[in-house]
């Protein structure tokens, strides 16, 4: 450990660790662009030079190690004059685009001239002209003039995803940033570019013109589209009085975490969330007659225990069946497990989910769900459905959301239903199942939900709601209310109230869970 | 007049010929550091010789090799800085196109002492006739057994490669040359680590200017004592002088350190071109602040210019005549500076060409009173600031040249 | 390549070589370069555009790179580049019609004590006057 002093504070700090990172730690941040804890030091911007007692010159606290008893000062005159020296250089051959730049709210170069600059410019002459629409991959775009040659997009491509696709050309006032010839840069992980970037100089097409960040709401959520568990921020637009909103959902980004997705998302999740708001159930619909009557959930609730209430009196139970999937939450698969397998002791209750893809040997899985392996934990088992066995042995089904069709087609469903007594469908989005169905009722996504995952790795991760739900119903709430009006085990559930709750019993019972 | 060492043999005809450097004496100082004595002995007389660096910096060569880490299970590496790329430097160019044995002698004495086996002469791309003839040199140089496996029986093998370069002053810094050498962009490192340490490919690397390895043979000859009395007691030995400019006879002058620059222009040089009036000198090529006319009665040492803000740097005398109008002066050099800034770090890349755009926006009639304390400013933020020492290479000659020269540099602004 | 450590420090004076026989660094011998050393073309052309020598666009026959940086400028090297634009009838960074001459200032060539000096091609030419340029230019076949 080194002891050492930054602003008059003594601090104790790991050996080889740099001032940025050791001011980091005491929650003293020092303005940078070029640095970034993925990458090692590279040192050009200037950004972060402090003043250490008994050095003649400023130095980069990004790579300068900490010393036994070396005295840091991040805020003295002079180093306000050197930050001030370094914006006034790149502000003078910047373009004053801010009011057409998607980045302006999160860019770092209008937050250090707001804390430290606020002056007026003294550049006189005429700035460098530089391409400002380059398109460098399929969603990127690069604007040359805006680009403060920080490198992070160079090394991005060099260091994580090895392509190399990026380079500095040119020298000096003249040098840019290109690709060569138009290859773009293909790989999975290029949208994490116009997050890196710290200007606006590579921007997102999926989010360009859009809306201004600071409309957005951001919340931490997890990316349930593969088993990666990766962690997210879903910037979303709360809407304004009087002023419909045709979009909720506008940006994923990643969210840092060390231990699962580093810095980084894929471009499959980062892209992938229209899911959030298109083709979402709206109410809980009674279909009969070929009417669509909407109930309460109260009435729906109702409907159900009646229908199941009466098979288990009929000493029938084995003619319920269930079909749950892997986006549901620790805590809903657990419950499921409790109501169905072990209170109700039902033997046909089978899980089916979207077709695997192909892992990207980085961070996508081959799992296109993001909670098998709690399934896995919890006790499910990898049953096949066979939809003749079901048609025949199935009075009442509950039906956990709608990829059978992603496995089945719609015309062998249906045979199959119809000689099922009672269908209800439990599921956030509309689907062709919708029609075959008895009842329907909206359900929740993992973005407005509270619950745990379990990722690939075993790592569980808990989340809140992100997102307001939009009149759906949370499984967790459906089962737990299911369980408590069918009786089953009645001391055990009652006392159940919440996700957490559930998640106390979970760590009980199961020691993968502890 | 003054001994010379390092050209003394320039007039001999084609000395360039390993035939005819050897029947001038050549290569009896590889002779003696290889056979006669102990590379640690070597590393003590280079040290006790006070040789300075002769590229600009002037480290003392013998503690820049003492740095070098031995056993490290590395190969170690030296590179011969010959890109002369500072305006006004022309004296390694006379080494290498008169005398590349002596060059090749200081090479070999110097790995010899350090233990490296293979060397490489950064020479830049426009001396492309003078890497011929070194390598020239260096194929000549093998056929007599001075170069390649067991050199004289030494045990001690050395190999030379002439790399060229391709026309950027910045890869005469020597973190550059390294990442230009490996096939690079020229862009300088981060310091620390020092090149003694992490060097050319992660491994420890000696970089010399071809003159101050050019001296090694005569230290390893004559001693380190007798190269001290040929210069001054903490500066050993002769500089070469290159005298450019309005004088009437340009050109190398070999002398000992401490020689006054006055007599330099003036008696050596054949004092001002044309019956013209000195105006100023830049005493140590472009990177050095100028000095007014009032100034040049100088000793020429590293301590003695440092002392009145300027530096000996590779002791390019330019000297600048009353008809020539400052701001020209000061047009060329910020040219010269926005011109081969690596691009890498903000206040060089931007600070440069910001600077070169006023001065431009000056010549062409439109300059403002505030503009010159603009420069001053932006030359201010841009010293002590950047990556590498270009930036006060770039910023001390442009503030000696506004500080020194203020009033006729207003006289030109319009508003 | 065998000549160095490690053979990406060859690329370089690959580069002259290749220049030195097709003239010119186009997309084409960034490609092959590339290959050669099994690197991508896109670190070829990060180098290549970094060095002044590289050239990325065809050259005349006789390349007159005029120093402009401050000891020749002393010595009237603005006075030989106006003389130069008006009897080649080019500006610097152009070629003649005929493809014969192309013009451009460079910095330091290092041959200071021969003020105002060029270089054509590979060969210096110091101490010039208009008559000497116009010796030099005729010579030029």
């Amino acid at each position: 450990m080194a002891k050492f002093f930054i602003d008059d504070r003594a601090v104790e700090v790991k050996e080889g660790t740099t001032i940025l990172r050791a001011a980091e730690e005491v929650g003293i941040p020092i303005p940078h662009f070029c640095y970034h804890p993925a990458f090692a030091p590279e040192g050009s911007c200037r950004m972060c030079l402090v003043e250490i007692e008994g050095l003649p010159k400023l130095e980069l606290a990004c790579s300068t190690v900490v010393r036994e008893g070396m005295k840091v000062h991040t805020k003295s005159p002079r180093v306000i004059e050197a930050r001030q020296a370094v914006l006034e250089f790149l502000l003078a051959e910047h373009p004053l685009d801010c009011p057409i730049c998607d980045k302006a709210g999160e860019c770092k170069l209008q937050d250090y001239f707001e804390a430290y600059g606020l002056f007026e410019s003294q550049f006189k002459e005429v700035k460098e002209r530089r391409d400002k629409k380059v398109p460098i991959s399929k969603n990127l775009i690069l604007d040359r003039e805006r680009c403060i040659l920080c490198t992070r997009c160079v090394r991005f491509l060099d260091e994580i995803t090895a392509t190399r696709d990026a380079g500095v050309l040119h020298r000096g006032i003249h040098s840019e940033i290109g690709i060569y010839e138009s290859e773009f840069i293909d790989n999975n992980y290029a949208g994490n570019l116009a997050e890196l970037c710290p200007v606006g100089a590579i921007t997102d097409t999926d989010f360009r013109f859009k809306t201004r960040t600071w409309f957005l709401e951001k919340k931490a959520s997890i990316c349930p589209l593969c088993s990666r568990g990766c962690n997210i921020l879903i910037d979303w637009l709360p809407g304004f009085p009087r002023i419909p909103t045709t979009q909720r959902v506008f940006r994923i980004r990643a969210r840092e975490n060390p231990d699962v997705n580093k810095f980084w998302i894929c471009d499959f999740g980062r892209y992938g969330y229209r899911y959030l708001d298109e083709d979402r159930q709206e109410k809980i619909l009674l279909k009969k007659g070929g009417k669509d009557t909407e109930l309460s959930w109260e009435k729906a609730r109702l409907y159900l225990v009646e229908k199941i209430k009466s098979l288990l009196f009929m000493k029938k139970r084995s003619r319920l069946a269930v079909i749950l999937h892997t986006w549901l939450t620790n805590e809903e698969l657990f419950l499921a497990h409790k109501i169905f397998r072990q209170g109700l002791g039902l033997e046909n209750i089978y899980i089916v989910d979207p077709p695997a893809g192909k892992g990207d040997g980085f961070l996508l899985t081959e799992e296109r769900t993001p909670n098998s392996r709690g399934a896995r934990e919890i006790g499910f088992s990898a049953v096949p459905l066979d939809l003749e066995s079901l048609a025949t042995t199935t009075d009442i089904l509950l039906l956990f959301g709608s990829f059978l069709e992603s496995r089945f087609s719609l015309a062998d469903i249906q045979r199959a239903f119809d000689r099922i007594r009672t269908k209800v469908l439990l599921t956030p989005h509309k689907s062709g199942l919708d029609g075959l169905v008895d009842i329907v009722i909206p359900t929740l996504l993992v973005a407005e939900k509270e619950g745990s995952l379990t990722n690939v790795a075993g790592r569980v991760q808990t989340f809140t709601p992100a997102l307001d739900n939009g009149g759906g119903l949370p499984e967790w709430k459906i089962l737990l209310e299911l369980a408590k009006e069918l009786r089953v085990n009645y001391k055990y559930f009652w006392q159940l109230d919440s996700p957490l709750a559930v998640r106390r019993e979970m760590a009980r019972e199961i020691p993968f869970f502890k | 007049m003054e001994e010379k060492i390092l050209t003394k043999d320039f007039g001999v005809k084609n000395l360039f010929e390993i035939e005819v450097y050897l029947k001038q004496g050549g290569y009896k100082a590889v002779e003696k550091a290889l056979t006669r004595m102990k590379p640690a002995e070597i590393l003590e007389e280079v040290k006790k010789a006070n040789l300075r660096g002769r590229g600009g910096a002037g480290f003392p060569a013998g503690v820049k090799w003492g740095f070098v880490p031995q056993n490290v299970g590395r190969p170690k590496y030296l590179c011969v800085n010959a890109d002369e790329g500072e305006p006004g430097t022309f004296k390694d160019r006379y080494i290498m196109t008169h005398n590349p044995h002596l060059l090749i002698e200081g090479i070999i004495i110097t790995s010899y002492c350090v233990g490296i086996h293979q060397a490489f002469i950064y020479i830049r791309g426009e001396y492309e006739a003078i890497a011929q003839r070194l390598e020239r040199g260096i194929g000549e140089a093998g056929k007599k057994g001075y170069l390649g496996s067991n050199i004289l029986g030494s045990g001690f093998d050395l190999d030379i490669v002439v790399h060229r370069g391709a026309g950027a002053y910045i890869c005469g810094e020597e973190t550059a040359l390294l990442e230009s050498l490996e096939g690079k962009r020229g862009h300088p490192r981060l310091k620390p680590p020092f090149p003694a340490s992490v060097g050319l490919f992660q491994c420890p690397t000696v970089i010399n200017n071809v003159e101050t390895l050019a001296n090694v043979p005569f230290i390893i000859l004559h001693g380190a004592e007798w190269f001290v009395s040929r210069g001054l007691p903490k500066d050993g030995g002769t500089r070469i002088f290159g005298v450019s400019g309005m004088v009437k006879k340009p050109g190398i002058y070999e002398l000992p350190l401490g020689t006054s620059l006055k007599r330099i222009i003036f008696d050596l040089a054949g004092g001002m071109k044309d019956g013209k009036k000195l105006k100023a000198v830049i005493p140590g090529g472009m990177s050095a602040p100028l000095l007014k006319a009032d100034e040049i009665d100088i000793p020429m040492d590293f301590d003695s210019l440092v002392q009145v803000g300027s530096m000996l740097g590779s002791a390019a005398v330019i000297v600048i005549d009353e008809e020539t109008p400052i701001l020209e002066v000061l047009r060329s050099v910020a040219k010269f500076y926005s011109h081969e800034s690596c691009g890498q770090c903000t206040p060089c890349r931007i600070g440069t060409s910001w600077v070169y755009k006023i001065v431009q926006r000056i010549a062409r009639g439109q300059g403002e009173k505030d503009d010159i304390d603009t420069i001053i400013r932006l030359a201010e933020n841009i010293k002590g600031k950047t990556l590498c020492p270009m930036g006060d290479a770039a910023a001390l000659p442009i503030l000696s040249i506004c500080r020194k020269f203020r009033d006729e540099l207003e006289a030109c602004l319009a508003g | 390549m065998a000549r160095y450590p490690k053979k990406e420090a060859a690329l370089l004076p690959i580069l002259h070589l290749v220049q030195r026989e097709k003239g010119w660094i186009s997309p084409a011998e960034e490609r092959f370069i590339a290959s050669l050393m099994g690197i991508k073309p896109m670190k070829v052309r990060e180098v290549a555009t970094f060095y002044t020598m590289i050239l990325r666009r065809p050259p005349a026959k006789y390349h007159l790179q005029v120093c402009s940086n401050l000891t020749c400028s002393l010595l009237g090297a603005g006075t030989l580049i106006e003389y130069l634009k008006e009897k080649l009838g080019i500006a610097p960074g152009e070629t003649t019609p005929d493809g014969k001459f192309s013009l451009t200032t460079v910095e330091c060539l290092g041959a200071c004590e021969q003020a105002p000096c060029l270089m054509v091609n590979f060969d210096y030419h110091g101490n010039l006057d208009k008559e000497k340029i116009d010796k030099l230019i005729a010579s030029l076949e």
